[in-house]
């Protein structure tokens, strides 16, 4: 019962916490469409700048979090990192299709192409067929210890991936952009800018933490599919 | 060479939309998975 109780009052934590974020992305596309002036060489497709950065820093973020977390439960075998680790993973699985669906899109009118596949367009797709297939062998496993531990193994192959993606633009010839925030030397990004785009990484970033604290709160309901990761993972120390 | 403002502004609406859909479609899913509760 106090696990039924906990996993409602995080799930109910996570959902504010969605609602202020997507209120929060209605903020951003006003912020960005009326107060954040146009690029001049590419027009209004950069301003899809302002979602696919987020959505990117969110997905590399979540898969991060997800290797930590499966490193730590291999670890410490505590049900909870795992049930954390999945809920991350599904949570990186969606902005990962937001990064993925945004990127051909600015794409296309800026490279004329909607895809190519130089070393960050496809480190990236390999990096979500990586956790797509981390949802798969959770899907197929039906013993929990067995699932938790091969997936956390997974999990931490994602994570070596993340940084790799990262630094895809400094060892390789590619047509994507370079950091221009995260990047040793200060942003090159006029103010009202980075302004966006630093506020909309808040915003996408509050939505995450909903997405996870519901999910996890979920998991520890024993909610549907989802109900493996409290009640059974009390055996993992026994 | 600069561009014309206005051009192309299709996709940036695509994108913009394409992203609402997908994080409030998700953001329902988990809601309506939470609202159902442990009993189903």
């Amino acid at each position: 019962m106090p696990e039924l109780l906990a996993g409602r009052r995080a799930a109910s934590r996570g959902l504010f916490l969605i609602a202020t974020g997507l209120a929060g992305l209605a903020g951003i596309y006003v912020l960005a469409l009326r107060f954040t002036p146009v690029e001049r060489f590419q027009g209004l497709p950069q301003k899809i700048f302002y979602v696919h950065v987020p959505a990117a820093w969110s997905a590399l973020l979540a898969f991060s979090l997800v290797g930590i977390a499966s490193a730590l439960y291999l670890w410490l075998r505590d049900p909870r990192l795992d049930l954390f680790a999945e809920s991350t993973a599904s949570a990186g699985l969606v902005f990962s299709v937001v990064m993925l669906t945004t990127g051909p899109l600015w794409g296309k009118p800026v490279w004329n192409t909607w895809w190519t596949w130089d070393a960050r367009l496809t480190f990236t797709l390999i990096l979500f067929f990586l956790f797509l297939g981390y949802r798969a062998l959770r899907s197929a496993l039906v013993d929990p210890l067995e699932r938790a531990r091969f997936s956390a193994v997974v999990g931490i192959l994602g994570l070596i991936l993340v940084p790799f993606v990262h630094l895809t633009v400094y060892l390789f010839r590619t047509l994507h952009p370079q950091p221009i925030v995260l990047k040793p030397s200060a942003p090159s990004l006029p103010w009202e800018m980075l302004r966006t785009l630093l506020a909309s990484v808040g915003v996408f970033t509050v939505l995450l933490v909903g997405f996870v604290m519901t999910r996890y709160g979920l998991g520890r309901m024993g909610v549907g599919e989802w109900g493996h990761g409290a009640g059974e993972g009390r055996d993992h120390g026994s | 060479m600069e561009v014309d403002p206005t051009a192309n502004a299709g996709y940036m609406i695509a994108a913009y939309v394409a992203t609402a859909v997908i994080l409030v479609g998700y953001g329902v899913v988990l809601w309506r998975r939470v609202k159902k509760g442990p009993g189903d």
